[in-house]
């Protein structure tokens, strides 16, 4: 049976108010790699797309928010690079998809408010398959729209409800390497398999907290053997499931120090030296035990992993809002 | 006026956050004792789906107004008002503030223990209090060790919470102190550096949780309340919760919450009956929030209209009324903040002695905020429960309705409220300005409606409707 092999952390909090330009994130949402494998971070909280590497450098930011103007953001959710590296952002608020290139340049945007083809109401989850086609989940129709990279409408599946090929406010999306779309069908504790064209092929999952049950997985990624991890979110945790949706294993998280939380201990040895005689795993009483409340009390878990991605090494990385940083996992 | 929805009216002005007219004539239906019962055993609140609020309402609710927000979705919302009604009159009492404690999810936990127990045994209460990790922070209590004591809880348990000044000595502070050595926080030397350094780093705040830390606790004998004994903590608030003085102190704030701000003659006589269910009850603050709401005094047209509401309860009463907030909106956090400009921030009490409620609400920029938040509520013809109003006003005559006929109706829709003579006046000069009105014709949101919605807001503004 496989399992999750934990790797790495990376990030920390940013400094709050006029210092946000700094080294951090708050509120991260979302995470993509360009193909020279800088890492973009989306953040909610103090609005704008952080870049890092790797190994922990910092390379800077770009836009900015709560805005409506070209190139701002407002309630960003999900983003997504296509073959030509050009930066896809969904936005909740503004219904629409905004364009970046790898240096942080506007290129555009597309997409309105409203449920028509090609219009959009709270899109979450942006995918591309090989052939540049986006798939955005539009969270509030209660659908998948499949559009050109340019947002020109091309298809569309779903509608409200519970059966096969239906969702409700849908949330994060992946095209694996055979073409297949995974839909995180949120409120419906499921993860559901279509082909491109929207067939329904299977779904994994059923609502509870056990192995192999989800709660509001806000997220979905598929490795390149097909193997597939979802962001448990309501029960704080990542699961992993073979390619035919046996559950494998899972991970609360266990985060660890970062580089640039070393950095900040460096400097805050009151912090450092306290930190270092706690116990960050603690025994809870009863009715702070649920998994919300346990990651509110346990910095090591993941507390709301909103956003997970495998990239080109089959390395997961998990994305936590509450936490400001991301967790990097292999499988076993 | 049908004197009976007047007294249901009244009851969840003062039980809960106000009422819809639906509302009121559902509870009525059903009986006054039958709605007290209902109130004190509340069952499944349908409340806004906290996954639902978490994943729209995404901030991240470390300060004291996005906290706030997580609470006023549930008062907005529940069908079980009393069971939000209480975690406001124990954070009244009990307060404890976001400045020091820079926690918002501890104080988050200990609301939620307000909501669990609030309407239990005031002994359990008592005994969680004190193990509530906000509040040992707040009063220090993570600083009282076996040999270096620090008083701070055990005076204000005494002083505050539970029994008042002149009903104890400075050496029962001094060994209630001694029996909460050793009751103290996890992590606590870490967690005081975060909070003293007001740090979010490294991954943000880290919520509290008790320990309790046999090594630091004070185990000799004590002398308390005239009682002597190996006494802990749990020993001290068993033998504070059996005192009258204690019964005496909670029945008197809890009538001065839900009844009136001063206690006349007549309300002494009331405190001794619930007093009296206090004891038969084993100290049960439902069973002494029964005996209050059955009371002739509660029931009285005397009592009604008597108190000012305090600010949450006018806020989450317009927005109720008014149906705004139905699903999940940042701007929920801005409502938070309005209440802290009229007073009342919640997280943000002035002191541990918590908020001087009565008249001391209305000072002048404080009910300008207070007139101007409710007349924009209840005036916005957007708002599905306004529209609501306007639609039975419009039902409940003729299609042709002079001034004083829409005056009375918006009266009694809203309420129904009951206003001096002055004060209708008022209202019909303003509604009459344009003449009669017809209703028959309306188009929804149109003309007719925005008159109709501009009355209900002026009604909004008048001193009954900012009084409970």
């Amino acid at each position: 049976m496989a399992g999750l092999d934990y790797v790495k952390t990376i990030g920390m909090i940013s400094a709050g108010g006029r210092f946000t330009a700094g080294r951090g994130f708050t509120g991260p949402y979302a995470l993509a790699i360009s193909g020279d494998g800088r890492i973009y971070v989306v953040n909610r909280s103090q609005i704008r797309i952080c870049v890092c590497d790797f190994e922990e450098a910092w390379l800077g930011s770009f836009s900015d928010g709560p805005g409506m103007d070209d190139g701002q953001l407002y309630l960003p959710t999900d983003m997504a690079f296509d073959s030509q590296d050009r930066l896809y952002v969904t936005d909740e608020h503004q219904h629409r998809v905004s364009m970046f290139d790898t240096e942080g340049e506007y290129l555009g945007r597309w997409g309105e408010h409203g449920g028509g083809e090609g219009q959009l109401n709270g899109p979450s989850g942006i995918a591309f398959d090989a052939e540049d086609n986006a798939y955005v989940v539009d969270q509030h129709n209660h659908r998948v729209q499949k559009l050109t990279r340019d947002g020109e409408y091309v298809s569309e599946w779903g509608g409200h409800g519970g059966g096969e090929g239906q969702f409700d406010m849908p949330w994060g999306i992946e095209v694996d390497s055979a073409g297949y779309v995974h839909v995180a069908d949120w409120r419906n504790d499921r993860v559901q398999k279509f082909t491109p064209d929207g067939e329904f092929v299977s779904q994994l999952g059923e609502s509870g907290g056990g192995e192999g049950q989800l709660n509001r997985p806000a997220d979905v990624a598929v490795d390149s053997e097909g193997y597939v991890y979802v962001a448990d979110w309501g029960n704080e945790r990542v699961q992993l499931f073979d390619p035919d949706g046996e559950f494998q294993g899972l991970s609360r998280g266990q985060a660890t120090p970062t580089k640039w939380t070393e950095d900040f201990f460096e400097s805050n040895p009151d912090e450092r030296d306290t930190r270092a005689i706690a116990n960050m795993y603690p025994d809870l009483p009863e009715h702070l035990n649920d998994p919300y409340r346990a990651s509110s009390q346990t910095e090591p878990f993941f507390w709301e992993p909103v956003n997970i991605h495998v990239d080109t090494e089959d390395r997961l990385y998990v994305t936590e809002s509450r936490r400001h940083r991301f967790q990097v996992f292999r499988r076993a | 006026m049908d004197n009976d929805i007047a007294l249901t009216a009244h009851l969840m002005r003062r039980a809960g956050f106000s009422a819809t007219r639906d509302e009121l004539e559902r509870y009525t239906a059903q009986g006054y004792e039958a709605t007290v019962e209902e109130l004190l055993n509340p069952g499944d609140p349908q409340v806004m789906p906290e996954d639902i609020i978490r994943r729209l309402h995404s901030s991240l609710d470390e300060g004291p107004e996005g906290a706030a927000a997580k609470w006023l979705y549930r008062m907005i919302t529940t069908r079980c008002p009393l069971e939000e009604k209480m975690p406001l009159f124990w954070h009244g009492l009990f307060a404890t503030a976001y400045s020091k404690t820079n926690n918002s999810r501890s104080i988050l936990n200990q609301f939620e223990m307000f909501r669990r127990m609030g309407l239990g045994s005031f002994k359990d209460l008592l005994a969680e209090l004190s193990r509530d990790p906000a509040m040992i922070f707040w009063l220090d209590n993570n600083d009282n060790h076996d040999g270096a004591v620090n008083e701070n809880y055990g005076r204000e348990l005494l002083e505050l919470f539970a029994m008042g000044v002149g009903n104890y000595t400075e050496q029962d502070v001094k060994e209630a102190a001694r029996a909460f050595t050793g009751w103290t926080l996890g992590n606590v030397d870490y967690m005081r550096v975060k909070a003293n350094k007001d740090s979010f780093s490294p991954f943000g705040r880290i919520a509290w949780h008790f320990q309790y830390d046999a090594a630091d606790h004070d185990d000799g004998v004590k002398t308390f309340l005239g009682e002597t004994g190996q006494f802990d903590g749990e020993d001290i608030v068993e033998i504070i919760a059996r005192q009258p003085a204690a019964a005496r102190f909670l029945c008197g704030r809890l009538f001065q919450f839900f009844a009136a701000d001063e206690v006349d003659a007549e309300g002494e006589r009331v405190i001794d009956e619930m007093t009296r269910s206090y004891f038969e009850s084993g100290y049960e603050v439902r069973s002494v929030l029964r005996t209050l709401f059955n009371s002739a005094y509660f029931k009285s047209e005397r009592a009604r209209f008597a108190r000012v509401k305090n600010p949450v309860e006018l806020v989450v009463g317009a927005i109720r009324q008014a149906g705004d907030f139905r699903s999940p909106s940042l701007a929920i956090e801005q409502v938070a903040s309005i209440c802290f400009y009229m007073g009342q921030g919640i997280m943000r009490p002035p002191s541990v002695e918590g908020w001087h409620e009565g008249e001391e609400w209305i000072e002048s920029g404080a009910l300008i905020e207070r007139v101007n938040f409710v007349s924009e509520e209840l005036s916005n013809v957007d708002l599905p429960g306004v529209r609501r109003i306007i639609e039975r006003v419009a039902a409940s005559n003729g299609a042709t309705m002079t001034p004083d006929e829409l005056v009375e109706r918006c009266l009694d829709m809203l309420g129904p409220v009951e206003v001096s003579e002055d004060t209708r006046e008022v209202l019909t000069s303003y509604a009459g300005r344009l003449g009669n009105i017809d209703l028959g014709s309306r188009e929804p949101g149109g003309r007719e409606d925005r008159r109709v919605a501009d009355l209900l807001g002026l009604i909004g503004s008048t001193r009954e409707f900012q009084m409970a």
